[in-house]
């Protein structure tokens, strides 16, 4: 056991869970204005995956060019969910939306599947492939860019919630729906907000992710238990505590994988999980 | 109206509508069942792949071979020089035209145990083949016996599939055991001809039956190899995010030699990984077709360059096989993907099959039985390198044989046995950059 | 005729109702008592009662303490799994018959359940929904992993000569559909039964409100943790029966995640919390799931679970309280009218 190997995967770990961060956030904000989960958020992921891709074989885009617009149309992709699936559902019988949402998970993967068919899909040169050296370290460029995606991404959206106008609407419905609901706030708009941004998020962690992973239709299921593990264990509705929450799964799995067995890696996560909340009922940032 | 009498009546057409549609269920299915019943010039064949799920692509790749050669046999490609291609149809049987009816088993052993009963007794299947899958091989198999219907197994390695004694299932494919041999078979005659000896060797599976049986059978054969010794066996979960962890024991253990058990996803993990931590030892080698998958050269580029692949059927062996190149061709075109040994094991199924019942000259399962029980088929009329097709009285092909590919410059080219490769082996591995 | 169109469940009217009642319910269990004989030379119709009613009973266990207790479980394929493994490891191992297996299996499930609740009921809402899925995922794993039980390749039952004793059938499929058929009638009269008592009604008041059900005096913690153990018993039974019909169970046959999510939609949308709900919901989502696998997933492009899907978002946009507030608005449009 060299100091070397240590850092190295502390760095691999480090890049992996800016990822489960960033795929994280988007859950965390929806689940923090609405009370919902989305079973679909995977197949969110899958569908910006796949755009990156089509944008780079089709039009020679590079994930990195493409990234803003595949934000920006999923987070048209995210507001049409709320308005044509979602509203109708919230507000309706309880967990109304567990199956409204996995229904769009069983659909969407369907449908990827009858489009692209079930062959994988990799973008094989970007601007962000390859890996630095330095000294016996190896620093992927792919997962770096994506902790930095990840960083922006999270300080973005703070900055957007916490330091503007409509920030300030979504805390309020997010806190007290009724209250703001009487103080003049469009709760719809507000729903289709955190929808649009929490998809938009996604799009950006699917551009980042396509860099090194490929894309097939199951492609978000392979993602999506850890981040809502991730979501959990920062403590629902808490972006900051799923930014946190993703870093250490990322370096507690592959460290575990090396130390413990690689096929059980994520068993320490899920005992982490449950000993975190059994402690702390609201996981490490959440509130109630 | 009285609005108890309404009440009732709408009552009523609620349970009409229910009972009505428990009916019509009943009832389409049986109107059905009835007109598949097959009309004298239709043999009906019944496949069962995984079209959903995580294996889908496999399961996709590999009914389409299916369907291809059932166009085939069909007549649909009057100039190939394929068995049954230019008289169209069998002609044992006046010229009958084989039905394919296909399903999604859905990775699923129950399901594919249900649809196996349905296609048999609801659609009049004269037969089965699948399943890509062993566990749905392992029901299947059960089904088809009660039934009495032969089941042939085209591509499903698990050796106990065929230990059982049954006596309506039959395997074209080499069992898993037998192709973890190769892999030994190889190293050891690459030993004789190298001054700098392989000794260790590492295997790294996928933890589903596939891996997990291929890791146990490549355990099982150092003794019988005593030169070489067991580095690691690592496992790992399929459908995995990263495999860091992975590659790092790897580099800290130093095999000379990596020995891969991946579906087509973490192939491309693996070799990516591979790449970014400069990872080199002498060779990877590979079980099934993933390391030389057309995903996988097009996911890598040039980094697809020197995995060996112990695969069953490569498109270079053109040169010896005339009927390899046109099949190879006929999938290219039609499905726009390089042809592997995967669905070129269903290929050749399918072509057994229809050369059984085509000889049985009857739609009787019995008949096909037996048909296949007698099934001597010579290589020259087979797309795959082996000795020919004849089962054993467990049901398993004996004439199966195994080769070793190397992607070279983009193309998967026969490196060993050595007297039938098509190029020279590039071994080691050269480094990357 | 006459009978049953006054078989309306409207206050005043109750005696004649319920009277309606007995009499739907004798003709709808003739009918599915005499069906089988209807299905002899058609096995899958068959087979596709027996798993609308195992899939139903799943459903019903869930809604117990999914739907009366207010506590959404998606590990409950655990249970299911863990039932399984238990009768079989019992009859491989062993060599145990299957029943004194089956009851085994409801034990070991029940404990599990208890084991898993301890912990995981001070957990509220949506830490609760996760905990229940990655405890059940490790147990996934660690499954595939564990020679003892067959790791990934699985076990695989003895078969014996079929007959009840053995818990076996082999040409012959429709005692499982028996057995299938008595497991959900028990368990929904159960239900009814439960509903009634006064376990349903603190479970319920626990739903509602879990601080105003202690301090009525009522331990939440204890009845939570006793529907948690009887949902549990009813999947660990589920998994015996599951063994027992396809004689092969491997991890992700009886113990992948997918399981857990169904066994929970199919309660939600049927009608959570509601007696009919589980099994109206195993009627519309397996028939649905079967027939479009059937006639559409031979082309191999997904299309029969496209049509899956888009069906089940339909009815979440449509009728969100679940298939059963669907029927209760036509009650109640008639009502008014």
């Amino acid at each position: 056991m060299t100091v070397e190997l240590l850092i190295q995967l502390l760095v691999s770990g480090l890049g992996m869970g800016f990822i489960f961060a960033l795929i994280a956030i988007g859950l965390a904000l929806i689940y923090g204005v609405m009370g919902v989960v989305n079973f679909a958020h995977g197949e969110f992921l899958m569908l910006s995956m796949y755009a990156t891709y089509f944008a780079f074989a089709l039009g020679g885009l590079d994930p990195l060019v493409s990234l803003p617009f595949v934000a920006l149309a999923m987070f048209g992709f995210g507001v049409a969910v709320y308005y044509l699936l979602m509203r109708k559902v919230i507000g309706g019988a309880t967990h109304a939306e567990i199956f409204a949402t996995f229904g769009l998970m069983v659909f969407m993967q369907a449908a990827a599947q009858f489009l692209f068919g079930a062959d994988y899909f990799s973008i094989d040169h970007s601007l962000l492939s390859g890996s630095w050296r330095v000294g016996g370290i190896t620093l992927p460029m792919p997962q770096i860019a994506a902790a930095a995606g990840a960083l922006i991404c999270t300080a973005g959206l703070y900055a957007l919630v916490f330091r503007t106008e409509l920030g300030r609407a979504l805390r309020a419905v997010s806190q007290d729906r009724v209250a703001a609901l009487t103080m003049g706030i469009d709760a719809d708009r507000i729903n289709a907000l955190s929808w649009g941004l929490a998809s938009a998020c996604v799009g950006v962690a699917g551009s980042l992710l396509a860099n090194f992973y490929y894309v097939f239709p199951r492609v978000g299921a392979v993602f999506v238990l850890i981040a809502y593990v991730t979501v959990a264990l920062g403590g629902f509705g808490s972006m900051s505590g799923a930014l946190v929450a993703g870093v250490i799964i990322g370096v507690l799995q592959v460290i575990s994988g090396l130390f413990v067995a690689s096929t059980l890696k994520f068993v320490p996560v899920y005992v982490l999980y449950l000993a975190v909340v059994l402690l702390r009922p609201r996981g490490l940032l959440g509130r109630l | 109206m009285d609005h108890r009498r309404k009440r009732g009546s709408a009552r009523r057409a609620l349970l009409r509508g229910f009972a009505g549609g428990c009916f019509a269920l009943l009832l389409g299915g049986a109107v059905l069942g009835t007109s598949a019943a097959h009309a004298e010039q239709v043999v009906r064949i019944g496949a069962l792949y995984p079209l959903s799920g995580a294996v889908a692509k496999s399961g996709e790749d590999t009914l389409n071979a299916v369907k291809l050669a059932v166009d085939v046999i069909n007549g649909k490609y009057p100039d190939s020089h394929l068995p049954f291609a230019k008289p169209g149809g069998l002609p044992g049987l006046g010229g009958a035209r084989i039905e394919l009816v296909a399903a999604d088993h859905q990775a699923s052993p129950e399901v594919g145990a249900a649809e196996a009963e349905r296609m048999i007794t609801q659609q009049k299947v004269a037969a089965l083949i699948g399943t890509f899958l062993s566990s749905v091989a392992a029901t299947v198999a059960q089904v088809a016996e009660r039934n009495e219907v032969p089941f042939l197994i085209a591509e499903a390695e698990a050796t106990p599939l065929t230990e059982r004694g049954y006596k309506w299932l039959f395997r074209t494919t080499p069992t898993s055991r037998e192709q973890a041999r190769d892999f030994f078979l190889f190293l050891r005659d690459l030993n004789a001809t190298r001054e700098q000896k392989i000794k260790t060797i590492a295997v790294v599976h996928e933890n589903t039956l596939w891996g997990q049986e291929f890791g146990t059978s490549m355990e099982g054969y150092f003794k019988e190899f005593p030169e070489f010794t067991l580095a690691a066996n690592i496992g790992y979960q399929q459908g995995t995010t990263d495999v860091t962890s992975e590659v790092q024991r790897l580099i800290r253990l130093k095999p000379d030699v990596v020995v891969h058990a991946s579906y087509d996803a973490e192939a491309i993990l693996f070799a990516k990984t591979y790449r970014q931590f400069n990872f080199a030892p002498q060779g990877v080698l590979a079980i099934g077709a993933a390391f030389s998958s057309t995903a996988f050269r097009n996911a890598l580029k040039d980094d697809a360059n020197y995995f060996l692949v112990r695969e069953h059927w490569a498109l270079d062996l053109a040169g010896k096989n005339p009927l390899t190149a046109e099949v190879g061709k006929l999938y290219q075109d039609r499905y726009n993907k390089a042809m592997d040994g995967t669905p070129a094991r269903a290929f050749l199924a399918m072509m057994t099959l229809a050369d059984a019942i085509n000889r049985a000259g009857s739609t009787e399962p019995a008949a096909i039985q037996k048909a296949l029980q007698a099934t001597d088929l010579p290589p020259s009329s087979l797309i795959m390198p082996w000795d020919g097709v004849k089962f054993d009285a467990k049901g398993q092909n004996t004439k199966a044989r195994g080769i070793f590919v190397q992607t070279l410059q983009g193309k998967p080219v026969t490196v060993w046995p050595f007297n039938i490769a098509q190029a020279k082996l590039v071994w080691p591995k050269p480094a990357s950059e | 005729m006459n009978q049953t169109s006054r078989a309306i469940p409207v206050a005043g009217l109750r005696p004649t109702s319920s009277m309606g009642h007995a009499v739907a319910f004798a003709v709808l269990a003739a009918i599915l008592l005499l069906l089988p004989l209807a299905l002899g030379g058609r096995p899958f119709e068959l087979r596709l009662l027996t798993i609308i009613f195992l899939y139903a009973t799943m459903g019903q266990a869930w809604n117990i303490l999914g739907g009366y207790a207010g506590q959404t479980s998606l590990g409950h394929g655990l249970f299911f799994g863990l039932g399984a493994y238990t009768s079989t490891v019992a009859a491989v191992t062993f060599g145990l018959n299957p029943w004194l297996g089956a009851v085994l299996a409801v034990l070991v499930s029940g404990a599990a359940g208890w084991l898993i609740g301890l912990p995981c009921f001070r957990l509220r809402s949506h830490y609760f929904v996760i905990a229940t899925l990655i405890v059940a995922e490790s147990v996934h794993l660690l499954f595939s992993e564990w020679s003892f039980v067959g790791a990934a390749i699985g076990l695989e039952l003895p078969i014996r000569p079929a007959g009840w004793l053995n818990f076996e059938f082999h040409r012959n499929k429709v005692p499982y559909y028996y057995i299938a058929l008595a497991m959900l009638t028990s368990v929904t009269l159960f239900v009814v039964w439960m509903e009634r008592s006064k376990i349903g009604h603190v479970l319920k008041a626990i739903r509602d409100d879990e601080d105003a059900a202690r301090s009525l005096g009522f331990s939440p913690l204890r009845f939570k943790l006793i529907a948690m153990v009887i949902s549990a018993g009813i999947l660990g039974f589920c998994g015996t029966f599951y063994a027992q019909y396809v004689l092969l169970i491997d991890p992700p046959s009886v113990l992948s995640p997918s399981i857990s999510v169904v066994i929970a939609l199919i309660a939600i949308f049927g009608g959570i919390g509601t007696v009919a709900g589980p099994i109206i919901g195993s009627v519309v989502l397996v028939t649905i799931s079967e027939y479009s696998r059937i006639y559409f997933s031979g082309g191999g492009r997904n299309l029969d679970l496209l049509i899956y899907g888009a069906l089940i978002m339909l009815v979440a946009a449509y009728c969100p309280g679940g298939i059963m507030s669907l029927v209760r608005r036509v009650y109640a449009r008639n009502r008014k009218a």
